[in-house]
């Protein structure tokens, strides 16, 4: 094996350093020249002691181009001049080096080389990062498995804090407060929002905000105008930054989940620099709330959530109330307690998000709403993490495989049954009349389960406009042709549309009902062509069909609303959707209705 | 046992056995061990307690899942069955032995609202 010249590193870094070393080439990373060509910033070991600010002088680029110089490689330094920087520290610029070991040939990292330190340190084998100050970094650690956190969240603060010689104490989260104003955190950034701007009477402006943690604890971290130009690019998620000087003030915690009674704003002296030793600070803080437990929480509340994502529907455009069209998508969570709920995404989140293979999903600062009964919504300000590296998601992971996968999980948001989206509020029909339903200035919606006690056959089905939208009743010309006074054509067919009047009934009630297509199809079996065709056709047969649909039960969804006509106000009620009971559901809605009865 | 057929059978579970003794009941349970002979099998109900059957003639069938057993409760707690009938799981909808459990309770907790005895006229 080929001999590096030991201690050269040393004396490459102090100044000292003769040619023709013998180095091997630990990594190399391409900085992009901006205006200039690319420059090649190369990590060198001799076996000993490692150091990472050699540059290869732009003219050798191409033998970093063609890897030639290439990671492992054995060379020969043999030309070089050093450059000291403002801090003390120097660069070597690499003009001549000679290949004579190629990286193929090399098994690996020849020793067990350090990185070389005089007082300051570098960052040991990872990328170097190119910043013109050495971060302060604790001497403790020199592997490098950066984000990989052992006991997640409840880390004990290592020997961390202190560099002999560092200029500034890093101080744990924790403890800052707004008394207090010299002081640098070393955190992990676990939630970057976008840009938003405003305008209004007073002026312009824009933010953003972010969430960062340590092992002590997490703070949120808004920045503005200036510093969103000075910050936002530069900061990413997932990555560890030194912070220091922002200005700290009570928390509004209206908008986050964020444990901390603080919270800061980037400042003009303000300064975030990237940290490269971050193995101890922990990924992301969150406290998991059990699905089952959602019920407990208030609407509105903000909470962090982990669960598998058992089901996922595709995504739906809408437009808001203020006419805007945005993306959503909805999936279910489901969690050890075998409660379901269901979550909605938005925007790009909606549309990347990839449900299959159940993925374990976990939301820091999801929101909580009542809708459907209990249901969580991700908003700008939450974290979105599929699949996460922390002991929650495996544990979660091994228990779908062994059990989850097989359960039905029963789920919060559709507690009151029925359909998802609208009023689901269950109602017997004498309801209807001692609630004063449909009295007010808007429609009411109302679900129940009925028996069908009549269905009136006569006039059920009128000729309607043939033209796909248009559902018209047309005018029969008496010529063979059908005149449709909305589309203002003529046509020589016409297709038949039902509308039936019902009479439902249950328990204590009953109530005359209008359907209308869908649900006269559904309740009828039939469909409205099929009907016209017996009604000119076969009558015993047609009537056949109504004797079959009556004394059926079903669950009905209905609107209904008061109307005037001439003087007379009546209650009218349209039937919206006409379901089959789920016997099951109902069962444990009645079962759960009498216990409430029974504990008044 | 011919008494048992026009007569109401009280639907029970296990924790309700020894108060139905020497009474024609009826039992829905899950089976969980036929005996060899065929002539008396185990079945346990929502709850998750076992009860055992005996049959008169050995069964003639393979019996699984969910069954419905009518009979008159021993002194030993043993429904001594005089017919039975196995819902069958590959038909409709699948039974839901905890609701029935739940809803079981339901009756016995409030008999005053659920009459059964008035239904037997003969």
């Amino acid at each position: 094996m080929t001999k590096l010249s030991e201690g050269a590193i040393e004396a490459l870094s102090n100044g000292t350093g003769g040619n023709d070393a013998v180095l091997q080439c630990v990594n190399i990373r391409k900085i992009d020249g901006g205006n200039g060509p690319a420059r090649f910033r190369v990590m060198m070991s001799d076996g000993r002691h490692t150091l990472s600010s050699f540059m290869l002088s732009t003219q050798l680029n191409i033998m970093a181009e063609e890897n030639r110089l290439a990671p492992n490689c054995i060379c020969v330094l043999k030309k070089h001049v050093t450059n000291m920087l403002k801090d003390g520290r120097r660069i070597v610029i690499i003009l001549e080096i000679d290949v004579i070991k190629p990286a193929e040939d090399v098994a690996g990292k020849i020793g067990e080389p350090t990185p070389y330190t005089e007082g300051q340190t570098k960052a040991p084998q990872s990328a170097p990062v190119p910043e013109s100050r050495p971060p302060l970094q604790p001497q403790n650690r020199n592997e490098v498995n950066r984000g990989f956190n052992r006991d997640f969240g409840k880390k004990a603060p290592s020997a961390v804090p202190n560099t002999p010689g560092g200029t500034s104490k890093v101080v744990p989260i924790a403890s800052l407060n707004p008394y207090q104003s010299k002081w640098t955190i070393r955190a992990r950034v676990t939630n970057k929002s976008t840009i938003r701007t405003w305008s209004n009477s007073r002026g312009d402006g824009k933010l953003f905000s972010m969430e960062v943690v340590d092992e002590s604890g997490e703070i949120r971290v808004t920045g503005f105008n200036q510093e969103v130009d000075k910050f936002y690019t530069l900061i990413e998620v997932g990555k560890v930054y030194y912070i220091s000087k922002c200005s700290l003030k009570i928390a509004n915690k209206q908008y986050t989940s964020v444990k901390n009674d603080y919270e800061m704003t980037f400042s003009g002296e303000s300064t975030v620099i990237p940290c490269d030793d971050s193995c101890d600070v922990p990924m992301v803080q969150c406290d998991f709330v059990s699905i089952s437990d959602l019920e407990n929480r208030d609407k509105d509340a903000i909470i962090d959530v982990i669960g598998v994502c058992k089901s996922v529907e595709e995504v739906t455009r809408i437009t808001t109330k203020s006419n805007r069209e945005v993306t959503k998508r909805t999936l279910s969570l489901m969690d050890m307690s075998g409660k379901v709920v269901t979550v909605t995404l938005w925007g790009e989140e909606a549309e990347k998000f990839d449900g299959s293979g159940q993925p374990i999903v976990a939301i820091k600062g999801a929101k909580l709403s009542d809708f459907g009964g209990r249901s969580l919504s991700a908003s700008f300000n939450s974290t979105l993490m599929i699949n996460p590296d922390i002991p929650e998601a495996y544990k979660l992971r091994g228990w779908y495989d062994k059990e989850g996968h097989a359960m039905d999980g029963q789920s919060l948001t559709e507690l009151k049954g029925g359909s998802g989206g609208g009023n689901t509020n269950w109602k017997a029909l004498s309801d209807v009349k001692t609630e004063h339903l449909g009295h007010g200035d808007k429609a009411d919606y109302y679900t129940c389960i009925a028996t069908i006690v009549y269905l009136r056959k006569e006039n059920c089905l009128y000729q309607a406009c043939p033209s796909q939208d248009c559902n018209k009743k047309v005018v029969d010309q008496q010529n063979g042709m059908y005149r449709c006074e909305k589309c203002d054509k003529e046509f020589p067919n016409f297709k038949y549309r039902l509308i039936l009047s019902a009479n439902i009934a249950d328990y204590g009630d009953n109530q005359w009902v209008t359907c209308f297509q869908e649900s006269a199809e559904a309740i009828l079996g039939q469909n409205a062509a099929y009907l016209g065709q017996l009604k000119d056709s076969n009558e015993t047969a047609f009537d056949e069909i109504f004797q079959q649909a009556n004394f059926n039960t079903f669950v009905f969804r209905n609107r209904v609303k008061l109307e005037t006509y001439n003087d007379e106000s009546r209650i009218k009620a349209t039937v919206m959707d006409v379901k089959p009971v789920d016997h099951k559901d109902y069962s444990k809605r009645l079962i759960m209705n009498i216990r409430k009865l029974a504990a008044q | 046992m011919a008494g048992v057929v026009d007569v109401p059978k009280p639907r029970i579970n296990c924790s309700m056995l020894l108060q139905h003794i020497s009474r024609p009941v009826c039992f829905v349970g899950r089976v969980e061990k036929v005996h060899p002979t065929g002539k008396t099998f185990t079945v346990s109900d929502g709850e998750g307690k076992i009860a055992t059957v005996e049959l008169n003639e050995p069964l003639e069938e393979e019996l699984s899942g969910i069954v419905e057993v009518i009979g008159i409760v021993s002194t030993k707690g043993v429904i001594m069955a005089s017919m039975y009938n196995m819902l069958r799981e590959d038909k409709g909808i699948l039974f839901d032995l905890d609701l029935y459990n739940e809803a079981l309770k339901v009756i016995h907790d409030f008999p005053q609202h659920y009459p059964f005895q008035v239904a037997s006229s003969g």
